[in-house]
């Protein structure tokens, strides 16, 4: 038997490291998951989970949870042969959250367009002159006397930090690198952060708000991988190890420390990748995740995660970072249930564990044990609430049971059907978009999470889907990250009237032939060099074998009727696959 | 309808759609714009909301116009996306989800007229008379007023509601002596029943701002006032700026935003404007900071000096001459006796002939109107085109308002079918705006079909 965090049998604790499999010679993998609840790790060959661990995760220091699982996978083994080590931790999310981050000062760079009144970040912001356009040429030159004078007052205020962030950098970054080096020089105690370092893509509210952060949080993140460094060198694991980002993609734990900011939301992330890894290749699924008060939604599209159309929204800040389309419901396992005017209604919070669990109300839980769709606690006590909801609804207890799990599964079925007409309806620019994104629907239902078993056949069954209920689901987050891969995407863009390229995710810059010499195929060669170049800064070049066009757009630039040069916007990535699939081991279709 | 606090956007910037490729109406068009109004971050305001453009239906199409032979010959997937982004807006304005909402979307539909025979001024579905269409039919709305702030007369939306008294038309454009189309003149008021229901208001090369401004504010406010209609529409072209390539006038990024501010469209539709780096990525913001209530001051072009606009006296005075000419107009808007037209002839007629340049097609057409008693009369029209390779289509085409009285019903049905008995005519076509439904006849195959 498994032990799993839901079911009693492995007693409260949930510390128990379960062997199911010595190792004879075969490469291994470790992925671990600290989670805000709990903290997961799996060992694996690729074929089968080989070790799984699951304990509560210790708030105040993640990383005694981190090396505790990390030691549960590695005790007894043979250290040479893992292959690499992937984490996923809250860490950011938490610093964050708890705003445990020395505050960081803003000179921004907006020229024409929104009021500057518009960029509030509830911190000390400069505006300096200077302007940069659409195509990154300069409109306006920086205000070097006001830089300085901003950088008086910043030190004055005691900052540190300054982010530096000008509309349109990704264009041209010539006024963010002035501004650095003007502060540099005349205030050494600084540390500065450019905004197209952190992210060049279009939204310049949105790279104020991602720069800041990633200024605010470089500093906590990087003692924490320092420390989880030192602690795999003393364990003597020379694997590589990595962290798990929000859109699915690692980066090597040194690199990271770049971009610490898109480490944020792993945990979904992870639980996705997880579900992939368990469910049949290629498919189109919903993985639910049921937690204990809410239900986490994502899509996965004929074997893709899909990614959110636009940036993570992290506390107050829209942000640059990519993330997996999440969407999260308040419904779970420990969600109250009451009778009003002789109707069930299952409301949006926790009071507190299920009746059967020694809680006080009843819940989800509860009508799910009673039913026999779960085996956790004690059922007695669910026919003891059941009853007595039974006397204010006026039915017997197996039909008041029978409907709070219906109504899960509606609201359940409500919000995928909801989050498919959402991605449906997400805005397209092209024609061929708008004429390509017809109707898809899901081919399983992959459910995670204790009271999955209960719930997902139904789910599935009213969807005309297979229920997939895997195995080892409990360690899906584990499982996630350590199939989880590099990935790299590059977004370029050409002008050769200007024979300027830029690369949004990086900033970097470089010169083109100017005019018709240089043609689509030149450019889409520059963009693989440029994804090349930005694999081997990221440490992650021995990973980058295929490389992928996902869009290349051509627009012919025309002045007076002549055609005087070309914009390439090119945007190509390594394929988004993960390492192996475990398949599902155990259907539930009925 | 619910209150909402929000502008609905459609983008549509039809980055794989051109007319050839160094046409002002390509895909570089909108290029910048959308780079301007993404790095602003315009799409993440609390006040805006973005909505994804759907097709118009051919039945969409076929409530306004004659396509001919049909909507598949002369409509692409990207018309359909344009007007069916205009219709998006209608219906979330019309559901109460936005306050008012912008159609930024292209190809453009001004100078399509009610018959299509091929594109003209780079239009060959007009998007607002689609979507007031549409409006009229879903959701039951009378009184519609459309304002035309493209640099060229709005030729075909004049054409297409000329004899309806129910849309009110106002177009201001650069001298139609001086500019593309060569139309849109004060004496093309609107036909006997809808007479005053279309302004024109030809301006001088060169108007500024103020030029602009002072039209709004002293004869399109005023006669708004007057007319109340249910729906305000801005035809929004854009090439009045001071650097567009194709026309002649010096308004700027603040006087359309302004404009905006102080006409409120309940809806804009994007119509021309062609200088796309110079002026679009800051009209654009303008227009939509302005219509969602925000603060639009900062949006100034690069090159822009408020000293280099200045009205002279001389441009000044033409434009209260026109002015005045037109609240004339207005005022002796129901002036017109229908029973004395009536007495001489139960028919109103005239003839038009038609240049298509994009296609290079020659039209000459007749339109017959029924001065009607009773509803707002139907129209025959019809219809030679020449095209520049040697094709001829003749046509004959029946409309019946959306208020269609029986008589002009049976009246009008009876012609299609008379129609459709005489060979002279290759295609004729039977518009039933009460009941909704769009046949047409094609004698090559001697088969009649409905949208
Ligand atoms: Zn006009
Ligand atoms: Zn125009
Ligand atoms: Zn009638």
């Amino acid at each position: 038997m498994y032990c799993t965090g839901y079911s009693k049998k492995c007693g409260t604790s949930l510390l128990k490291t379960v062997k199911v499999n010595t190792i004879e010679g075969d490469n291994v993998f470790i992925g671990i998951d600290v989670g805000g609840t709990y903290t997961d790790a799996v060992l694996t060959d690729g074929k089968s989970i080989l070790r799984k661990h699951k304990t509560l995760t210790g708030h105040d220091n993640l990383l005694p949870s981190l090396l505790e699982a990390l030691d549960a996978m590695i005790e007894g083994q043979d250290i040479s042969l893992i292959q690499r080590v992937v984490l996923s931790t809250t860490l950011i999310t938490n610093i964050i959250a708890e705003r445990k981050y020395p505050p960081v000062a803003l000179i921004l760079v907006p020229g024409p367009g929104l009021n500057h009144g518009e960029y509030k970040y509830n911190t000390l912001t400069h505006i300096v002159s200077g302007a940069i356009d659409y195509r990154g040429r300069e409109a306006v030159p920086v205000g070097r006397g006001e830089v300085s004078r901003a950088g008086e007052d910043i030190v004055k205020k005691g900052f540190k930090h300054v982010a530096v962030v000008g509309k349109f950098s990704g264009r041209n970054n010539a006024h963010e690198v002035l501004i650095k080096q003007i502060l540099e020089s005349e205030k050494p105690g600084l540390t500065v952060e450019m905004g197209h370092t952190v992210s060049g893509q279009l939204n310049f509210p949105r790279r104020i708000a991602t720069t800041l952060l990633t200024c605010a949080t470089r500093e906590a993140f990087s003692g924490f991988v320092k420390s989880v460094i030192k602690s795999l060198a003393e364990r003597g694991l020379r694997a590589p190890a990595f962290m798990l980002k929000a859109d699915g993609g690692t980066l090597p734990l040194e690199t990271a420390l770049k971009r610490p900011v898109e480490t944020i939301f792993s945990g979904p992330a992870a639980s996705t990748l997880g579900a992939l890894s368990l469910s049949p290749k290629g498919q189109t699924s919903v993985v639910v995740d049921i937690g204990g008060t809410t239900t986490d939604l994502a899509l996965i599209l004929s074997g893709e995660p899909l990614l959110a159309a636009r940036g993570a929204k992290v506390e107050e800040f829209l942000t640059h970072v990519k993330s997996f389309a999440v969407k999260s419901i308040p419904l779970g396992g420990d969600s109250t249930v009451v009778v009003r005017e002789g109707q069930i209604r299952i409301l949006p919070e926790r009071q507190g564990p299920a009746f059967c669990m020694g809680g006080k109300a009843p819940t989800l839980t509860d009508a799910l044990v009673y039913l026999r769709k779960a085996e956790i606690g004690d059922r007695e006590k669910a026919i003891e609430i059941m009853e007595k909801l039974a006397g204010e609804t006026g039915r017997n207890s197996r039909d008041t049971a029978g409907e709070i799990v219906t109504m899960a599964c509606q609201t359940i079925v409500s919000a995928i059907e909801q989050m498919f007409i959402n991605w449906e309806q997400e805005p397209a620019y092209r024609i061929w978009e708008i004429m390509q994104k017809t109707k898809i629907r899901p081919n399983n239902i992959v459910g995670i999470g204790g009271a999955a078993g209960g719930i997902i056949p139904d789910v599935a069954r009213q969807m005309n889907c297979t229920a997939i209920i895997p195995e080892h689901a409990e360690v899906a987050n584990a499982l996630g990250a350590a199939v989880a891969q590099p990935t790299v995407t590059i977004s370029l863009r050409v002008d050769t009237e200007r024979g300027r390229f830029t690369v949004a995710e990086d900033g970097s810059t470089g010169a083109v032939p100017q005019g018709r010499l240089f043609r689509e195929e030149d450019a889409i060669k520059l963009a693989r060099e440029r994804l090349f170049h930005l694999a081997e800064e990221l440490k992650i070049k021995d990973y980058v074998k295929k490389t992928e066009v996902v869009h290349c757009e051509v627009f012919n630039m025309v002045r007076e009727w002549t055609t005087t040069g070309k914009i390439y916007d090119i945007s190509i990535q390594t394929p988004r696959d993960i390492l192996f699939y475990l398949g599902q081991e155990e259907t539930v279709d009925d | 309808m619910i209150k909402s606090d929000k502008t609905g956007l459609v983008f549509f910037p039809a980055f794989d759609w051109a007319i050839t490729p160094t046409h002002p109406e390509r895909q570089e068009r909108l290029l910048y714009t959308r780079d301007q109004i993404f790095e602003e971050g315009l799409m993440d305001l609390p006040r805006i909301r973005e909505y994804k453009p759907r097709l118009a239906t051919f039945k969409d199409i076929c409530r306004t116009h004659f396509c001919v032979p049909g909507v598949k010959d002369q409509v692409t997937h990207a018309h359909l996306i344009a007007a069916g982004g205009a219709l998006v807006i209608a219906d979330a304005l019309m559901a109460g989800e936005i306050r008012n909402g912008f159609a930024l979307v292209r190809p453009p539909g001004h100078h399509a007229m009610r018959v299509v025979h091929g594109n003209r001024g780079f239009c060959s579905i007009n998007n607002e008379a689609v979507m007031v269409d549409y409006l009229r039919k879903k959701y039951g709305l009378k009184k519609i007023a459309i304002i035309d702030t493209d640099v060229h007369h709005g030729d075909g939306t004049q054409d297409i509601f000329y004899h309806d008294p129910d849309i009110l038309v106002i177009s201001f454009h650069q001298d139609g002596r001086t500019l593309y189309p060569g139309s849109g003149f004060t004496n093309e008021a609107g036909g006997p029943t809808a007479y005053g229901r279309t302004l024109n208001v030809p301006l001088p090369p060169g108007t500024t701002d103020e030029g602009i401004h002072y039209v709004l504010e002293k004869l399109i406010l005023p006669v708004l006032d007057d007319f109340k209609p249910e729906l305000v529409v801005n035809s929004a072209g854009q090439d009045n700026h001071f650097t567009d390539p194709l026309a002649n006038m010096k308004v700027t990024a603040q006087g359309y935003a302004r404009l905006n501010e102080k006409l409120k469209p309940d809806i804009a539709v994007l119509e021309g404007g062609y200088a796309i780096e110079t002026a679009l990525p800051y009209v654009n913001t303008g227009i939509i900071l302005a219509m969602a209530g925000m603060d639009y001051s900062n949006v100034v072009e690069p090159d822009y000096s408020p000293e280099k606009f200045i009205l002279s006296r001389e441009k000044k005075e033409w434009i209260e001459k026109v002015v005045a000419e037109l609240t004339a107009v207005w005022e002796r808007r129901d002036a017109i006796d229908i029973e004395v037209l009536r007495a001489k002839s139960e028919y109103f007629q005239r003839q038009k002939t038609i240049f298509y340049d994009t296609d290079g097609i020659n039209e000459y057409q007749t339109e017959k109107f029924r001065l009607c008693p009773e509803c707002g009369g139907y129209l025959a029209i019809s219809s030679q085109a020449y095209h520049y390779n040697g094709i001829q289509h003749n046509i004959l085409a029946l409309s019946i308002p959306f208020n269609g009285c029986h008589e002009c019903r049976e009246e009008a049905y009876a012609e299609y079918e008379t129609g459709i008995g005489r060979k002279i005519y290759d295609y004729v076509y039977f518009q039933d705006r009460v009941s909704d439904t769009y046949r047409g006849y094609s004698r090559e195959k001697d088969r009649e079909w409905e949208e």
